[in-house]
């Protein structure tokens, strides 16, 4: 019997047209790890919803058809009953947490189950030992690092012992070496315990090869498939996969081990060396910029210039700097050191563009943006904002705040965005910059910048530790290098540029 | 050294009527010197922040009471004849305004020090089965403070940013998208509550409750200096009847000292330690 069964799943949320599920009907059997993709929107997270009961119970809507998890109905149980059996991690795992220490938290659903202390005891030392935190056990979660906090949010759900867990893009806000470290947690609860495992998530490269089956949702219809079927078909695949598509390896690699050998016998050739970029005049200088928040330095002695016609990313891991340094450029927090000097208005979007966005219709938000910024948005120009997708919100975010300057600094942009709209947003930077407008962009997304800017800068400990093209600065690097570089080196970062 | 969060718990209860019931401003001084001095050596790493708010809080009384009350004899100017703020402003509304602030200001510093002595989840561990819910609404509701405040800048700092006004005079626009991301995060939290069996079945505790003679101490103290207050009220000072308020009595004067318990037994901890490691 399996463990999870949709049976003609049919969901609207309350006041909505479209349905956000489509007639789904899929199983899970015990021990599998099903990846979720799709585009934003298309329904990913109410299908992971749909297994703890928080849809329909918690969301109203309009529920039809059947969800099964571990022989309970979950229209017939509510989200505290179903919560045992499917343990939930949400995106932002700081929405999960209600107490302020790693222990209490991870306390906190076993004492929900009226365990005796001793097996909570237990329960608490195995999952701190399972998820590799037992150093973090006395520590205040506020002062953890986001890889942290997410592998909190994973060891408080797995203490509660769920026969599945339910992953709602758990790398999303992660560096690349943190998203890493939660990767391996999950491949250790899959490889050793055989956990029946759930992950949406948009960049797949990251766990395509521990995959058993890849539900693909698109406009809330979902297609179960076998994963080199899926990736073969198209949606959002591995970089990898995309470089064997090309060169007709067969069987189809998921992964870079996979790969190795087919790369093996790739043309021994390099990389063309970087051109160097076009760019204008300097319309951003910071020299020494230094800042500390209560005594914590944040920023120390970073200097760069922007310069206008280019779109430059920074990168770094999680609370390197990233945010306070494009605040500092932005004219957002005042240098304790150093000074800015910028020749134009510096628009700033934020990480949360949800804060941007508080007019009752998109219409309303775009009323003062210029007609060729408003073009993507007119499908959507009677919603409410808060009502759209993140990737959709983070869209209309930058539109309302581009349409006001032509120096832009984007913290985080592509968090949570699917392909294509990842493709929209590159293109728009570029066309941007090509028309003169200066794009410093902070992100963990290794593909996405090596696809999107001329510049890359990388940070660590406040300061700025490398500076030059894509090409030489995500080359050769353990962290920040794209998955084609970390096949064949020699200078290549995207699969269209390889010679197969 | 750390107290049992009950002791800490009937140390604020005692606080709050001192400051609540007493408005003798000898009194109040000495009080916010001895929560002065018991926040200081718990503060750990905590910032001011809870200060500032209460340094807010303490002069809002004072602008209201003194542009709103004409009541008086003692007159500082007269205003034109003009709406609500037309009249006498006298210093008797100005005395009252600032009694009231120093009131709210005790209170404000008592939670700071309460946050940063008491951790939510060992409060909510030690509260009996049937108090559990309430309790643990109650560290959510004390957990979103900080957020909201934290929101608060985030929604002004995104107001500078798309060209709009901020600061105090844009606080009307700020308060629907607050709304908004307040209930946003409220509905997370109850869902997370939700998908963690949160009000499941019979609850059970992880932590043991430790109680230590300190804890004793300071419960003691705390009790003793609530029924001062309560059975010995201190005669009011109502600067309306009199702007020189009154000499508190050795009473008044000794329900707040004992409030500096913890205080003295963090000083007593840390010298037998420092004689430990001569």
């Amino acid at each position: 019997m399996s463990l999870i069964s949709f049976d003609s799943v049919t969901y609207h949320y309350p006041d909505a047209q479209a349905p956000a599920l489509s007639d789904v009907s899929a199983q899970v059997e015990p021990g599998q790890v099903i990846l979720l993709r799709g585009p934003s929107g298309s329904g990913k997270s109410t299908l992971l919803r749909c297994l703890n009961g928080l849809v329909p119970h918690s969301t109203g809507g309009r529920f039809a058809g059947r969800v099964q998890v571990c022989g309970l109905d979950t229209r017939d149980h509510p989200p505290r009953v179903l919560g045992a059996r499917v343990g939930f991690v949400f995106q932002h795992p700081d929405a999960q947490f209600v107490l302020e220490d790693v222990e209490a938290e991870l306390a906190f659903g076993v004492e929900n189950q009226g365990l005796p202390r001793p097996l909570m005891r237990k329960r608490i030392e195995e999952v701190l030992d399972q998820v590799g935190i037992a150093a973090l056990r006395r520590r205040r979660i506020k002062t953890l690092s986001g890889g942290e906090r997410q592998r909190v949010a994973i060891a408080a759900t797995l203490v509660m012992h769920p026969a599945a867990i339910a992953l709602d893009e758990p790398t999303s806000q992660l560096d690349p070496q943190a998203a890493e470290d939660v990767l391996q947690v999950i491949a250790r609860l899959v490889a050793e315990l055989g956990m029946t495992t759930l992950i949406a998530e948009h960049r797949v490269e990251r766990v395509a090869p521990m995959v058993d089956r890849i539900w693909t949702l698109d406009r809330g219809a979902l297609t179960d498939e076998e994963p080199r079927t899926a990736l073969a078909n198209g949606g959002a695949r591995p970089p990898v996969v995309d470089l064997a598509l090309r060169g007709g390896w067969a069987p189809l690699p998921l992964g870079l081990r996979e790969a190795r050998a087919h790369a093996a016998r790739l043309p021994h050739r390099d990389a063309p060396q970087p051109e160097v970029a076009p760019v204008g005049p300097v319309v951003v200088r910071a020299e020494g910029v230094t800042h500390a928040y209560a005594g914590h330095s944040a920023v120390s002695g970073a200097s760069l210039e922007l310069r206008r016609g280019e779109v430059a990313v920074l990168m770094g891991r999680n609370g390197c700097g990233k945010t306070t340094l494009l605040k500092l450029l932005a004219g957002l927090l005042r240098p304790d050191r150093g000074r800015v000097q910028a020749d134009r208005p510096v628009a700033y979007v934020p990480q949360d563009a949800d804060m941007l966005l508080f007019a009752p219709t998109v219409r309303e938000e775009l009323r003062d943006v210029t007609p060729d910024l408003t073009r993507p948005f007119t499908a959507w120009l009677d919603r409410y904002p808060r009502d759209l997708s993140s990737g959709e919100r983070q869209q209309l975010a930058i539109a309302v705040v581009a349409a006001r300057t032509d120096v832009l600094l984007l913290d985080e942009p592509t968090r949570g965005l699917d392909p294509t709209i990842k493709q929209a947003l590159t293109a728009f930077l570029q066309t941007r910059a090509t028309a003169g407008a200066t794009v410093l962009v902070a992100t963990h997304d290794v593909e996405w910048a090596a696809r999107t800017a001329g510049r890359v800068l990388l940070m660590a400990d406040g300061e700025i530790y490398a500076d030059g093209p894509p090409r030489v600065v995500l080359s050769d690097s353990l962290v920040f290098s794209t998955q084609v570089n970390k096949l064949i080196g020699r200078g290549w970062l995207l699969p269209e540029e390889v010679p197969v | 050294m750390s107290l049992n969060p009950l002791a800490w718990c009937a140390w604020a209860v005692a606080a709050l009527a001192v400051a609540f019931v007493d408005r003798n401003p000898y009194l109040q001084l000495v009080l916010l010197m001895v929560i002065l001095n018991v926040w200081l050596p718990y503060r750990g790493r905590a910032t001011g922040g809870y200060w500032k708010v209460g340094t807010l809080l303490a002069v809002t009384p004072i602008v209201f009471s003194v542009a709103l009350s004409r009541f008086g004899q003692h007159v500082l100017f007269r205003l034109p004849d003009i709406p609500i703020l037309g009249g006498r402003w006298t210093l008797e509304a100005l005395v009252f305004g600032a009694s009231t602030g120093a009131a709210l200001l005790l209170v404000v510093a008592v939670f700071g020090v309460l946050q940063t002595t008491v951790r939510s989840a060992d409060l909510v561990s030690r509260l009996p089965p049937f108090l559990y819910r309430a309790g643990t609404v109650f560290v959510l509701a004390v957990a979103f403070a900080p957020q909201t405040v934290a929101a608060v800048r985030s929604i002004s700092e995104a107001r500078r940013l798309r060209g709009q006004r901020s600061g105090w005079r844009a606080a009307p626009a700020l308060l629907v998208p607050l709304l908004l991301t307040t209930l946003e995060r409220a509905m997370q939290y109850a869902e997370s509550l939700d998908a963690r069996g949160y009000g499941s079945r019979h609850r059970s505790r992880y932590q043991r409750a430790s109680w230590q003679p300190a804890d004793h101490l300071v419960l003691a103290a705390s009790t003793v200096s609530l029924l001062l207050v309560i059975l010995l009220p201190p005669t009011p000072y109502m600067p309306y009847q009199g702007l020189v308020p009154p000499f508190p009595t050795l009473v008044g004067f000794g329900a707040v000292l004992l409030l500096a318990f913890p205080a003295l037994l963090f000083a007593t901890r840390r010298e037998h330690h420092v004689a430990d490691l001569v």
